[in-house]
């Protein structure tokens, strides 16, 4: 039972422009704004969010057809947990290099909107290939928001860009501060949307 | 009824199939991740002694542990020492049991590996097999000796003490003469951007170089933590040459024996750290120097 006539390729593109969680949809907003303040952090908690929704999208998609409506959320929390916890002992036993630097991402990962929402909007509608797809999309979408985000402000605000010194001096300090970023989500926010307006006349235009 | 029942057995299926990956990964990855945990505190080690690449650490240099024992005989308390013993060339673990004012009561072999007696269980299984039914025994705490070139070169002692939120689990090192080498935060739930800056460069050098002496009277203080002694605290993260030899070396003569600036807005958790590693350093000069007293009039080869 697919509700969605959209190909493969559309999905995909969808999750990264038309529905980017961060610009579009508004969703997982915390680390947005906390953790974006370098393009490494947008980098690092973009992969372990990738990964955990492909495996829970695929999770669910795979056991949609048993999971009782009433109990849909505790299963989709369980779900992730689970995912999360695999992947932390994983990380931790196989890779203590990426575990240093991503383990306190990984384990925040529990209550991110923006997964639980995939799962409830289309991974316990649609079948295994598609929510396959809309994972890898959804994930790669909120990696590119952080990094975007992460470009914006580390370079603004600690004038490097992957720890390499770009302008050699610090524009604005300000930038880096936890304040700057409801600012800078809010002016990316308007700028894709002003994208997708001009876009739009064109088209009927 | 009948809907409450499907809900609480769909519910109960879910927990059990998640248990059980959860179970099931921690099970294969539990080798991995302790032989992991092991490099580390390895690493750790090494580093606060001041080896690295460069200054290897001599091919001799060899960690010796020493496990002491708290023993309960008959309602009264005596403590064990079980220290690694040289015989014929090879190391082996010697329990010492001594009275609360290091009197020698009594010695024996424990039949454990220097390598297996890392672990507290397979040291307990070993224990319980030389212990009398009347003894029972409980771990206290653990030491470790440095040995390169038939000498001390320092001690690793593995502290926990509490911090402002939970335990803080740490290594301090000190060399022969009991002068700290240095802390090394390996555990802690401190919060992010405020305690959780003990394992920062600027806090945890600071223990840097203080001396026996001033370690018994080290305190806290709250003032801003002076500019060019910052620098010189994280001098290994700095550009080369921020620092000039000269500099560095003044600077750490002008704060030889200072007291440790708190953490801004952290006193707590500074003030916790300050007292573990006093607490931890000053108790085990005082045992180590009473229990090697002890081994020297008994005559035991020790190991370090």
């Amino acid at each position: 039972m697919s509700t969605t006539t959209k190909s493969y390729g559309q999905l995909f593109m969808d999750g990264i422009l038309k529905e980017n969680p961060i610009f579009k949809l508004a969703l997982s907003m915390c680390p947005a704004v906390g953790i974006s303040t370098s393009v490494m952090n947008g980098i690092l908690l973009g992969t372990a969010v990738l990964f955990v929704q492909v495996f829970s999208s695929c999770t669910i998609s795979l056991v949609r057809n048993y999971i009782h409506p009433k109990i849909r959320i505790p299963t989709y929390t369980l779900t992730i947990a689970t995912w999360v916890t695999v992947i932390d002992l994983v990380l931790a036993a196989y890779v203590p290099v990426a575990y240093k630097a991503m383990g306190m991402f990984v384990r925040l990962i529990v209550a991110f909107a923006i997964i639980t929402m995939r799962l409830e909007m289309f991974a316990c509608k649609e079948p295994l290939g598609k929510s396959f797809v809309d994972g890898v999309g959804m994930g790669l979408g909120f990696m590119v928001g952080m990094v975007t985000l992460g470009v914006v402000r580390e370079l603004l605000g600690s004038g490097e860009l992957l720890g390499y010194d770009i302008l050699g001096f610090q524009p604005l300090l300000f930038f880096i501060l936890p304040s700057a970023g409801f600012f800078v989500v809010g002016l990316m926010m308007g700028f894709f949307n002003w994208i997708e307006v001009k876009y739009n006349r064109r088209k009927e235009g | 009824m009948k809907e409450i029942i499907k809900i609480t057995f769909a519910l109960t299926i879910s927990c059990v199939v998640a248990a059980s990956a959860m179970g099931l990964t921690y099970t294969l990855t539990a080798k991995a991740k302790k032989h992991n945990h092991h490099m580390n505190v390895q690493n750790a080690m090494l580093d606060l002694l001041g080896y690295g690449e460069d200054n290897p650490a001599p091919s001799d240099l060899e960690f010796m542990r020493i496990y002491r024992y708290i023993i309960d005989e008959d309602g009264k308390k005596i403590m064990g020492y079980m220290v690694p013993v040289e015989k014929n060339g090879d190391v082996n673990y010697e329990m010492i049991l001594l009275d609360l004012e290091y009197n020698f009561i009594n010695k024996f072999d424990v039949p454990i590996s220097p390598e297996e007696a890392q672990e507290v269980h397979d040291r307990a299984k070993a224990l319980e097999q030389v212990f009398a039914p009347n003894q029972s025994f409980s771990y206290a705490d653990a030491a470790v000796v440095a040995v390169a070139g038939g000498k001390r070169v320092g001690y690793v002692l593995p502290g926990q003490f509490p911090g402002f939120r939970t335990f803080i689990h740490a290594l301090v090192a000190m060399d022969p003469s009991f002068e700290l080498l240095g802390l090394e935060v390996m555990e802690h739930e401190e919060d992010a951007g405020l305690g959780a800056e003990i394992e920062e460069d600027y806090f945890k050098n600071q223990f840097v170089g203080v001396t026996y002496d001033k370690l018994k009277t080290l305190e806290v203080v709250k003032k801003p933590l002076p500019e060019e002694y910052k620098k010189y605290l994280e001098r290994e993260q700095l550009k080369e040459g921020a620092l000039t030899k000269e500099q560095i070396d003044e600077i750490r003569k002008k704060y030889k024996n200072a007291d440790i600036y708190a953490i801004t807005a952290s006193t707590i958790s500074s003030k916790a750290v300050t007292d573990g590693v006093k607490n931890v350093a000053k108790k085990f000069a005082y045992r180590i120097n009473k229990l090697d007293d002890v081994l020297d009039k008994q005559n035991i080869e020790i190991a370090f």
